[in-house]
């Protein structure tokens, strides 16, 4: 059985850059949500003021994480009224549906990037933000603002699985 | 030409909906494999099929794999869209049955050259 060292952890982590995951949400961006105001990259990290909603996937295999996206509560149905298209009020639903696929695309993006990934979970959205494992670090993370407000997508990576 | 939409995420299902809408198609929805099969038993059959891979209750792997099995079902055609991007994830679903493999996020021209490939584009697009 493999022992979960700091090294492993590290060198896991190096397979998933920030620059990585800007790619993928500037790609995500690009294909679903052109027709609207840009996302802006912060300079430096920002925390979403609460309340906020966090929709994750995991990621199972030799070397387990979790993608997140942290959204503040507010501006959470108007990115997934965006991604929809749709001016009307949305449900409670549309919106954990919408924040969930956002994840979920973000999320299978990544996992091709993480050697002998395993599977894609499916989307949970919480209130909160994100608990990862207590041996994963933060691999890549991007800070935006779109339309005055905070949008956080972070990756976590494991060293080794359970 | 008749696609049916099979994603679990109502959003998904939208957009790729509306993006075959675009292109001339008429679409059915279902939100499972399973709830999939339904739609081909009642009929008619759809050309076309976009399936998600990561879904409840049946995935789109095991979705692929039973209508192959099917032999009424043999004209369909079958997209694989989703967020499994490893060239393994292809491999499998192309194995299994799917004829393309569309990979998310897609932009609908990529989606109209992969149809093109299967040459499932309707002659009049909107």
């Amino acid at each position: 059985m493999t022992q979960d060292t700091g090294l492993e952890v590290q060198e896991v982590v190096d397979y998933v850059e920030d620059e990585a995951l800007a790619q993928i949400v500037d790609q995500m961006w690009q294909s679903y949500f052109g027709h609207v105001e840009p996302l802006l990259p912060a300079l430096e990290p920002h925390e979403v003021p609460a309340p906020v909603l966090c929709a994750s996937v995991g990621i199972s295999g030799a070397r387990p994480g979790l993608v997140t996206v942290l959204v503040e509560k507010g501006a959470a149905a108007s990115l997934a009224a965006a991604l929809l298209q749709e001016d009307g009020e949305l449900t409670d639903e549309d919106v954990y549906d919408a924040l969930g696929e956002i994840a979920n695309i973000i999320g299978g993006n990544i996992k091709a990037l993480v050697p002998d990934a395993g599977a894609l979970g499916l989307p949970a959205i919480a209130e909160a933000p994100p608990l990862p494992r207590s041996n994963s670090r933060c691999a890549a993370r991007m800070d935006a603002n779109w339309q005055g407000h905070w949008v956080t997508f972070i990756v976590w990576l494991s060293g080794t699985g359970a | 030409m008749k696609a049916l939409v099979v994603d679990d995420s109502r959003a998904m299902r939208k957009i790729i909906a509306g993006a075959l809408r675009k292109l001339g198609y008429e679409t059915v929805e279902a939100a499972d494999g399973a709830e999939a099969l339904k739609v081909l038993q009642e009929g008619p059959l759809p050309e076309l099929a976009t399936v998600d891979w990561n879904m409840p209750v049946m995935d789109g792997l095991t979705f692929v794999t039973q209508v192959r099995a099917i032999r009424e079902y043999r004209s369909l055609s079958i997209m694989m869209v989703t967020t499994e991007a490893e060239h393994g994830q292809i491999v499998r679903a192309l194995a299994a049955g799917a004829h393309e493999y569309l990979i998310k996020p897609f932009t609908v021209e990529a989606l109209e050259e992969k149809l093109a490939l299967l040459g499932l584009l309707p002659e009049v697009t909107a």
